[in-house]
Formats: structure tokens, C-alpha cells, sequence
């Protein structure tokens, strides 16, 4: 029993970074506090629903399209968060709520109010030995985090362009100072955050389903993971992802599902109160 | 030009003497569903129920002939918003009756408004007993928590009998009553729990909680949740190669969205249902072919439960108003009220007449299952259309 929540616990911490990495990145550099970051999961869940459902492509063929279709529509994105003014993360949040509805109603429009699901019965096969499981989908979330948050980590501490990135996230008034353009890096981040996005979506709509106001739950776990690691903190992403979903893990084990929310309230407030920088952050002084 | 102008005027006159109705003011009935929101699936299918019910009495003539006029609002699945728009609808759009609601919390928001206003309203879905207990006279409703309970319970303790049961429920008061419910009806049968646990609706994992029903190993699982809590929980299921003999879902399993969206994975699930298009109450044929076939006509879609459940909420009230006409009185909230306490109409879901708390006297489910990709009755016996496949056969048996 233990290890089967130990396995769900690592590929549900997983999922939760996959689904933080854009907002993470996006809301470092910019500064921009996207409300609608859930919204555009499901956004790009539904696209692949779309093609899948529609086209009969598989699932692994919808991440492409996906991934071009949020690059077009975050990029428009960053124009309108470009143009608002000081103080940007509470306009930000009054934007990106408006957005998060117009995104909802459009989707309630499109694909009416129905739970979708992609359904891909390799991810519910599996390797099975003495009555312990773990599935193709389990394994699928944590290689996938993994990779990203590996390339996301070369990106940012082995390249020039992660070096700028880094430094906006630092400081975005230095980082100009210095001769970083802030804009391009928001661009950028924005592009990159895109292609999580992208990423994140179609895997939403299989491991867990789609309905148009699903977004909710997707950036509370996004505000909640980013939390975890740190603002601007790449690894800290899948630590604090990997925690949180152990934690619910062993909650459920120990104490009954109905405790599954609240361990996790008292870890995040915890965590706020003891490390305000993050799971992994260094505290200064 | 002198010669028209009378025979305009008898022309005129006519017109109002064959049909009175024509200049009369149409009756206003208040409609508020969550059309947005996290509950907008239920909301929507809900309130076509009754847009279906409005169109069949208007294409009938309407109200003894006046035209029934729908106002509906959006409670955006938020109590909140559900109060103000309640408001709006009783006391500027001065409608005589409401109807709508999905999930006590946007029930009990609505009704406590009908209460001030002394507005009658037809609440389509709704389970928690508690609501019905606050003694509100304009509170009324077409489901009831019995209408699940006591099918299920007869049905596990007759035909299933299991040694290990595993009652899982999601964390709404309705949910967590139904669980409390069942379980203190199975007891005295002989039929002990071995594992209750509640889980909030939308839970992304369902995993640990499946290595705890493992290790009974349970037999029967009978989930509270719904429809989406289904859709992951039985893959999930699925995924860990937990084979139980029987998987109940008394919501959200006898859809036939449900079944679209689950494939082959919903095959030998157990659900409830009220009616659904081909399970309908005996003598009830007809009307529900004509309820099928509107709906078709209107949204271009088959009806689901919850579009009767809507339905039946909105005739309901309909009747009431009618009866009131009849009798020759104001078309007051406390007349429709007593005509609502005093109705006894045959529907496709269910012969419907409300006790003294407004809860539905004979809101009874049929327990189906997943067979060949269509829904089967199982029980109980004068409503079978055929016999439950018990055991499911396990997973890794299954193509």
C-alpha cells in the first residue's frame, strides 16, 4: 500500500509541476500574475481533444499542434500585459481575471459543458509485479516533468538567454540597467511558458478530464507549486511538486481522503510562515 | 377611408372575442441554473428540461391561454450570485413561481429568497434532507435522497449480498447524507461497512485511496460522486487492476455522456436513474417519446436525467399555476403554493406529489447497468429488462 502511494504521490507531484512550469516561469520574469494560466491548460487540453476526437490523431501527435496553438495565443497575451501599467501584478490579476472568464465561456460555447476525456488506454496499461503497479501514464508524467525541468534548468543556468532570464527574475529594474532587454525576455518567457502550457494541456485531458471550468483547480495548483519553489526556481518546481502530492499521498493513507486538502493547507502555510523564499530557497543574512 | 375605419375596429373587436389570450399579459415563470460555471454541464441539461416543458404548454395554447413567459438567469454555480439573481427575478421581474437549482448549496440559496418573497419554488435537483426541514411553506422539490437510497439499499442486501463493502462518497452534504443513509439501512440487513471515506468532488487522484480498498480487498464499491469523479476514479481503477465485483455510481454513471466518454471502460457499471430516454414509468410512454422527441427538435441532442429532472420541476409548477387559473384566483405566490401541496400529476419520471415539507412523495430510482454499450434495468424486478452480470468480469479479462 505504501509503495503504490508512494508512486501515485511522485507522478501526482508531477503533474502539479507540469502544470506550474508556465505560470512559474511567466509570472518570474513578467511579473504578470496570470489568473488564466489554468484557463489556457485547458485551452490546450481541448485542442487536443479537438484533434483527436475530430481527426482521430493520437494522443502524441496532438502535443505538437497544441503547443503551436498556445505559442499564437500567449503571445498575444504578452502584447496586452505589455501595455498595462504600474502596479502590474494587481492589473495583471484584474486582466488575466477577465480573461480566465471570456476563455471559460468561449470553451462553454465550443465544446458545450461536458466532461471530455482523451481516452488513451496505453496509459492506463502498465508494469504489474506482485500486486505493486505503475502505470505508462504514471511513468509518462514523471519522465516528461522531468525532461522539462531539465531543459528548462540547462536553459536557464547554462545558456546567455538563461542567464538574462535569470537575472529579470532577480531584478527586472538591474537587469535593464545592465542591458538586459526586459521586454524580449518577457517574450520570451511567455514563449517558453507557451509550450509548458502546450505540453501541460493534452495531458490534462487524459490523466484527468476536461470541462470548460476546470481551469480553476489547474492555476490554484500552479499558484500553489510556484509557491512551493520559489519564485523563479526551476528545480524547486518538481521538489515542491513531488511534496505536495506525497503529502496528499500519505494523507489519505494515514488519515482518510477527506484530509487530502488540508495537509496540504497546513504544508503551504508552513511553508510560508519558515521558508518564504521556497522549498529550496536560500534564506538572506 | 371612412368605410375602413369600421371594419377595422369590428375586425378588432373579433379577434379579442375568438381569442381573448391575445391581448392578455403572459405569466412569468423564473428560471435560475448554473449555466456557467463548474456546474454548467448539469445546469444546462437541466434547464432545456425546462425550455422544453415552457414550449410544450405554449405549442398547446398556453395557460388557459396565455403564453408562458421563461425568465432565466445564470447562478454562474455561485450562491451568491444565485441569491441576487433570485431577488431580481421575484422582485423586478415579479415572476409567480421559480423553478431550477443544482446542488443544495444553490438550492438552499434560491429557496430561502422564495421564502421572503413568498414566491413558490420547484427546486429540480436537490437531496439534502436538511433543506426540506427548515419549514419553509414555498420550498418544493422533485427529488428526494429515499429515491436513491432505498432502491440500492434493497437491491445490495437482496441480489448482491456483499462480505466486503466499501462506500466512498464525495464531500457534499447530500453525498455524505446518501452514504450515512445507506449504510444505516444495510446494517440491520447484515450488511456491515468495511470502508467509508469521504473525498472532495474533483479530486485529481484517486490512487491511495484505491491501495486501501485493495487491501480488503472490497467487493462492492458503492461511489457517492460524480460524473467526473467516476470518469477517473473507475480508470483509475482500471490502471491498478482493482477488480471489484460490482462498481455502483447512483450519479453521473446512466448518462449517455457518460458512456461516450468511458468507452468499453464503463461496461458492467452499476447507476441509478429516475428515467432516461427508453426507462420511463409504466403508462408514461407516450409522453415520454413526445419529451424525447422535443428535446431533439429544440437542442439536437437526446435528453439526459437531469433534463427530466428539469422538466418534471417545471411542470410541476406549471400545473400549479393552471390549477390556480382554473379555480378563478389571483395568480398569487400563496395560490400557487397551495396548488403546488395539493398536485398529483403522472410524469415520465415519476407520479409526483409533494408531502407537507415539499419533498416528493414517490421519487424512485431504477438500478441499471452497463451491458453491450446500453443501459439495462436490474432492479427491481417489475421494471427488469434483463438480469445483472454479477461478478463483473476482472479487468484483465476484459478486452
Amino acid at each position: 500500500m505504501w509503495i503504490t502511494a508512494l508512486v501515485s504521490g511522485i507522478a501526482l507531484g508531477s503533474f502539479y509541476s507540469l502544470i506550474a512550469m508556465g505560470f512559474a516561469l511567466i509570472f518570474g520574469v513578467t511579473h504578470a500574475f496570470n489568473l488564466a494560466h489554468g484557463e489556457l491548460v485547458v485551452l490546450a487540453g481541448y485542442v487536443a481533444y479537438w484533434l483527436w476526437k475530430g481527426w482521430g490523431l493520437s494522443l502524441i501527435f496532438t502535443f505538437p499542434v497544441a503547443v503551436a496553438a498556445l505559442l499564437c495565443l500567449c503571445l498575444i497575451l504578452q502584447r496586452l500585459f505589455s501595455l498595462l501599467r504600474e502596479p502590474l501584478e494587481l492589473n495583471s490579476i484584474v486582466m488575466s481575471f477577465g480573461l480566465a472568464i471570456l476563455l471559460q465561456n468561449g470553451m462553454l460555447f465550443a465544446f458545450s459543458g461536458d466532461y471530455r476525456l482523451i481516452r488513451a488506454p496505453a496509459l492506463t496499461e502498465g508494469i504489474y509485479v506482485n500486486g505493486l503497479s505503475l502505470t505508462y501514464g504514471q511513468l509518462a508524467l514523471v519522465v516528461l516533468s522531468l525532461v522539462a525541468i531539465g531543459l528548462l534548468h540547462l536553459l536557464m543556468h547554462h545558456t546567455y538567454l538563461g542567464k538574462a532570464l535569470r537575472a529579470t527574475i532577480q531584478d527586472r529594474e538591474g537587469a535593464a540597467l545592465a542591458g538586459i532587454n526586459v521586454r524580449i525576455m518577457g517574450l520570451v518567457a511567455f514563449g517558453i511558458g507557451a509550450v509548458c502550457i502546450g505540453l501541460a494541456g493534452p495531458l490534462y485531458g487524459s490523466i484527468h478530464y476536461l470541462y470548460p471550468a476546470a481551469g480553476l483547480q489547474a492555476t490554484l495548483i500552479a499558484v500553489t507549486i510556484t509557491i512551493f519553489a520559489g519564485v523563479g526556481r526551476i528545480r524547486g518546481l518538481i521538489v515542491g511538486g513531488w511534496l505536495l502530492g506525497l503529502a496528499e499521498s500519505a494523507a489519505v493513507i494515514l488519515l482518510g481522503s477527506s484530509w487530502r486538502e488540508l495537509v496540504s493547507a497546513v504544508i503551504l502555510i508552513g511553508l510560508l510562515v519558515f521558508r518564504p523564499r521556497g522549498i529550496l530557497g536560500r534564506e538572506e543574512g | 377611408m371612412l368605410v375602413w375605419r369600421p371594419t377595422l375596429l369590428c375586425s378588432l373587436l373579433v379577434l379579442l372575442l375568438v381569442s381573448p389570450s391575445a391581448l392578455a399579459a403572459p405569466i412569468k415563470i423564473g428560471d435560475i441554473h448554473p449555466l456557467t460555471g463548474r456546474l454548467a454541464k448539469h445546469g444546462l441539461e437541466s434547464h432545456q428540461g425546462v425550455i422544453a416543458a415552457v414550449a410544450e404548454v405554449n405549442e398547446a395554447g398556453g395557460v388557459f391561454g396565455r403564453q408562458v413567459e421563461l425568465v432565466s438567469r445564470d447562478d454562474q454555480s455561485l450562491p451568491d450570485v444565485a441569491i441576487s439573481r433570485a431577488e431580481e427575478l421575484c422582485a423586478r421581474e415579479k415572476v409567480v413561481g421559480l423553478t431550477g437549482g443544482y446542488e443544495d448549496s444553490l438550492v438552499g440559496a434560491v429557496s430561502e429568497v422564495a421564502r421572503k418573497y413568498q414566491v413558490p419554488f420547484v427546486a429540480s435537483a436537490s437531496l439534502q434532507k436538511e433543506l426540506a426541514r427548515h419549514g419553509n411553506p414555498f420550498f418544493f422539490r422533485v427529488a428526494g435522497l429515499q429515491g436513491f437510497v432505498e432502491p440500492l439499499c434493497d437491491f445490495l442486501s437482496e441480489r448482491l449480498r456483499p462480505q466486503r463493502l466499501a462506500i466512498l462518497h464525495a464531500a457534499t452534504p447530500g453525498a455524505t447524507e446518501f452514504a450515512a443513509d445507506l449504510e444505516r439501512c444495510l446494517q440491520p440487513r447484515g450488511i456491515p461497512l468495511r470502508l467509508g471515506e469521504k473525498f472532495r468532488p474533483g479530486t485529481p487522484d484517486f490512487v491511495p485511496l484505491i491501495a486501501k480498498l485493495a487491501t480488503l480487498p472490497a467487493d462492492v464499491i458503492v461511489s457517492g460522486g460524480f460524473f467526473s469523479d467516476h470518469i477517473l476514479l473507475v480508470r483509475q481503477l482500471k490502471a491498478q487492476r482493482l477488480s471489484a465485483k460490482a462498481y455502483i455510481g447512483p450519479w453521473g454513471v446512466a448518462y449517455e455522456t457518460f458512456l461516450e466518454e468511458m468507452g468499453e471502460d464503463a461496461e458492467y457499471l452499476y447507476g441509478t436513474s429516475a428515467w432516461m430516454p427508453g426507462i420511463t414509468l409504466p403508462g408514461t410512454e407516450a409522453a415520454s417519446r413526445a419529451f424525447v422527441e422535443r428535446c431533439r427538435r429544440l437542442f439536437q441532442r437526446e435528453p439526459s436525467s437531469t433534463t427530466m429532472h428539469g422538466y418534471t420541476a417545471a411542470r410541476a409548477l406549471l400545473a400549479a399555476v393552471e390549477d390556480v387559473l382554473r379555480r378563478g384566483q389571483p395568480l398569487t405566490g400563496a395560490n400557487v403554493r397551495q396548488a403546488l401541496a395539493g398536485l398529483d400529476l403522472l410524469l415520465p419520471m415519476e407520479r409526483l406529489s409533494f408531502d407537507e415539507r415539499g419533498d416528493p412523495r414517490s421519487y424512485r430510482h431504477v438500478v441499471v447497468q452497463v451491458q453491450g454499450g446500453r443501459f439495462v434495468v436490474v432492479y427491481p424486478p417489475e421494471r427488469a429488462t434483463g438480469s445483472a452480470v454479477y461478478p463483473a468480469p476482472p479487468w484483465k479479462q476484459r478486452p
